[in-house]
């Protein structure tokens, strides 16, 4: 069965055709596979292969002198041109990388200095804001302070805060008020002043009175007829309600 | 066996084994692509693939050019080579007769006449320019007659298979067969003594 395969594929031109390669994909896997798996397969080949080897020698002819040369030459101007080729590709992909990685760092740097620029540009918008803020607050604290009909009230804390000194400007026609905290005793570390006004019946957190601010420094009172004003003891950071208990001291304008 | 024989095979012997060290050397060569590769390759296949590409197309001037264009190739193409699939010289051969095959057929396009005008020496060995030291092949293949050599011929310089020669030359498939198989014998013994003896000569 298997001889008869053999004999089959010998038989056939198929391995005269691998031979002198003439066959096509299909044909040379098929004869490389019984090449490999059939050792008379291949020695056939073998034997074909010297065959050709010698028939094609039997009809060497002397060929003509300058013909080596010529192609020694041509495989020499083959090879500079292959080198000049690669010389040109690696140059090219040189330049090509140095061109991405320019635009990549341009780019980047673009990004970069756009997104700097929307900082810049939110931070002048926001100290913009903040000066008007602060602009409105000196025109008003300046208004009040000048102003002939603003009155002055002297403060003094209670029993709890004996050494609390503050002075409060009040301006009914301006409708403005603010209070000027000379001195405050000292505290333990867990408990600090806080500043309430009642307006309307509605207590208003006016916020932490801050030591380190200065003496120099005016609070805003929020303006309302008949208000009060009440600076309290609260723990550090502040307290939502103020504790009644605790008020050192109390402003009525 | 008698002694002289036993000489003969290992000389024999010795001559195959030089001359795959040779095949071997510039293989390597090829591989590294060394252009010392093309030289050898020229020095020791020159004239016989000179002599394939001849016997195709027919015309000195053709047939140089066909040398130059295959040797080129071969140089291009010099890391597809696989020495487990094909010897050196098969591999050679195949690029060699493939572009002989191409040119005759681009030749052929551009003027039938030249052509027609050559298929007369079709057959004709030409005796001049032989290799000294195949001179005593060349005589051994007087010997083989013209019937094996004509069938050799076809089928290995220009690529016929048995059924094509068969109707080319109108002779029997079978007769076709059994010449080759004789002409194929015949082709080893000359081998065998003409490998020996231009191992002697080499030796010299």
């Amino acid at each position: 069965m298997m001889k008869d395969k053999i004999k089959i594929f010998l038989d056939s031109d198929l391995l005269e055709k691998y031979l002198l390669g003439t066959t096509n994909t299909q044909e040379s896997l098929q004869v490389e596979r019984y090449i490999a798996i059939y050792p008379e397969v291949l020695e056939t080949y073998n034997e074909l292969q010297d065959n050709l080897e010698t028939f094609a020698k039997i009809h060497a002819t002397k060929a003509p002198d300058g013909l080596k040369n010529k192609i020694l030459a041509r495989i020499k101007s083959e090879n500079a041109g292959r080198r000049q080729f690669f010389r040109y590709a690696i140059a090219a992909s040189f330049i090509a990388i140095m061109f991405a990685s320019a635009s990549y760092f341009f780019w980047n740097q673009n990004q970069n200095l756009q997104q700097e620029n929307i900082i810049v540009n939110n931070k002048i918008e926001s100290l913009k804001a903040d000066m008007r803020e602060q602009l409105e607050d000196v025109r008003n604290q300046f208004i009040v302070l000048n102003n002939p009909q603003t009155k002055r009230y002297n403060i003094k804390g209670n029993n709890n805060a004996k050494e609390l000194k503050a002075i409060a400007y009040i301006n009914p026609v301006k409708k403005l008020s603010y209070i000027n905290v000379k001195n405050l005793p000292n505290l333990p570390e867990d408990q600090s002043f806080q500043m309430w006004a009642e307006v309307n019946g509605e207590m208003i957190n006016l916020g932490i009175i801050d030591k380190a601010v200065g003496t120099e420094k005016l609070l805003a009172l929020p303006y309302a007829d008949k208000a009060v004003s009440y600076i309290t003891i609260e723990p550090k950071g502040g307290n939502n309600t103020p504790t009644v208990e605790n008020i050192v001291a109390k402003i009525d304008y | 066996m008698n002694g002289l024989d036993a000489m003969s095979i290992n000389s024999f012997k010795a001559y195959h084994c030089m001359s795959t060290l040779l095949e071997k050397h510039i293989v390597e060569l090829l591989q590294e692509r060394n252009e010392k590769a093309i030289s050898l390759l020229y020095e020791h296949y020159g004239d016989t693939l000179y002599g394939v590409a001849k016997k195709v197309v027919r015309n000195e001037e053709l047939a140089q050019d066909v040398l130059q264009e295959s040797f080129v190739k071969i140089w291009k193409k010099s890391d597809s080579y696989d020495a487990s699939k094909a010897k050196l010289f098969t591999w050679l051969f195949r690029i060699t007769r493939n572009t002989a095959i191409d040119k005759l057929r681009s030749v052929n396009t551009k003027s039938d006449k030249e052509i027609q005008m050559d298929v007369s020496d079709v057959y004709n060995l030409g005796v001049d320019s032989i290799k000294p030291e195949l001179m005593d092949v060349r005589e051994n293949l007087e010997r083989i007659e013209d019937k094996y050599q004509i069938v050799l011929e076809a089928l290995f310089f220009y690529g016929m298979t048995q059924q094509e020669a068969s109707e080319e030359l109108d002779i029997p498939l079978g007769t076709i067969k059994s010449r080759l198989k004789i002409g194929l014998r015949e082709l080893k013994k000359i081998y065998g003594s003409s490998m020996v003896l231009a191992f002697l000569l080499n030796l010299i």
